[in-house]
């Protein structure tokens, strides 16, 4: 049986002690990462430190170095990953936290994603998604493409106050299945309406399924502005996109 | 790829309740780290460093985001106008076409 002093990396170890305290848990990750070389603790520890330019750095340098796509996603993202959601559960960290550490596994999976589909690893369908014009919320967004991105979806996050134009110019070049906006505000809400006729004026609209959600958002206005979907939380988003992405498939044949 | 879903799964779900009396710009260190302006921001004693959170957790913080919480009547009109709009723009288009 693995002990503490079996992982060699000190940050880890360090996280382990500090912040795991169910016994199961303790004895799952030290067993993981007394198992896992360092090279992938270095990756676990910077994805759980949220230095995305790091976990870049690290797994690019893992595959040059021979290191196998999957033992970089499940020893050094994944396994990191697993402290990080008990960090959070614990109320260690909190979301802001946890979307850096989400976009620190986004640096390493843009290497790894590539390996996989090529693999036959394919994702199911590409999603754009940003925060419309004059609107500089981003959490639910930023989770809903956490959540899509855990789910096998590709995304483009546009960001924030994303005009009409911004939109359009970006479904030309990515070409996605669906397109998901994002509103904080009743104020910007009516953006998402511009938009969509914005997309019909563009002769775009019928290339994309269209998804909208945000506080202020509701089934009714979803309908009333010709979306094609509302999502009311990032969870019920993923289900959501695979249902229109299946409806567009449909539709091409 | 399943197992990241059933993580984030779970991580999406707590942030969810969390997110009922906590700010989700609110870091682990109290500071703000939206862009945006909200009533709860306040300013650091070191001038410089990210604003705090001043929000106490004994009310929803959502309404500081909202400049008016009452304008959904409003803004389902304004939603008509945009549609109107639009309709009677590419109508007019169409019929210059035509001509």
């Amino acid at each position: 049986m693995a002990v503490l002093s079996d992982i060699t990396n000190e940050f880890i170890r360090q996280e382990i002690e500090e912040y795991l305290e169910r016994p199961e848990e303790i004895e799952r990750n030290i067993e993981l990462f007394a198992r896992v070389r360092p090279a992938m603790q270095e990756i676990a520890a910077a994805l759980i430190e949220g230095e995305d330019g790091e976990v870049d750095r690290l797994t690019k340098q893992a595959l040059d170095g021979g290191t196998e796509a999957l033992e970089i996603m499940d020893d050094g993202l994944i396994a990191g990953m697993g402290i990080v959601g008990i960090k959070f559960r614990e109320a260690m960290i909190f979301v802001p936290e946890v979307l850096a550490c989400a976009r620190a596994m986004k640096a390493g999976m843009k290497y790894i994603e590539p390996i996989l589909s090529d693999s036959g690893v394919k994702p199911i369908a590409k999603v754009l998604m940003g925060t419309v014009k004059g609107d500089l919320h981003d959490i639910g967004k930023n989770l809903c493409t956490m959540m899509l991105r855990g789910s096998g979806f590709e995304v483009v996050d546009l960001g924030v106050d994303i005009s009409d134009d911004e939109f359009i110019d970006a479904i030309e070049e990515h070409q996605p299945s669906i397109l998901g906006m994002s509103a904080l505000l009743t104020t910007t809400m009516p953006n998402m309406g511009k938009t969509i006729e914005a997309l019909i004026d563009a002769d775009v609209r019928d290339d994309v399924m269209i998804m909208v959600g945000g506080a202020p958002v509701t089934q009714e206005f979803a309908d009333d502005m010709g979306a094609d979907g509302y999502g009311k939380d990032a969870l019920s988003c993923v289900s959501l996109a695979k249902s229109l992405a299946k409806s567009l498939a449909g539709e091409r044949g | 790829m399943e197992r990241i879903s059933e993580m984030f799964t779970d991580m999406v779900a707590h942030a969810e309740a969390v997110c009922k009396t906590r700010c989700p710009y609110r870091d682990r260190k109290d500071r703000c780290t939206a862009e945006f302006r909200c009533r709860n921001q306040r300013q650091p004693e070191t001038a410089g460093a990210p604003l705090i959170c001043g929000h106490d957790g004994e009310f929803d913080y959502r309404s500081a985001w909202e400049s008016n919480p009452l304008a959904h009547a409003r803004t389902k009109k304004k939603l008509g106008e945009i549609r109107d709009g639009a309709t009677r723009r590419r109508a007019a288009s169409r019929r210059k076409k035509t001509d």
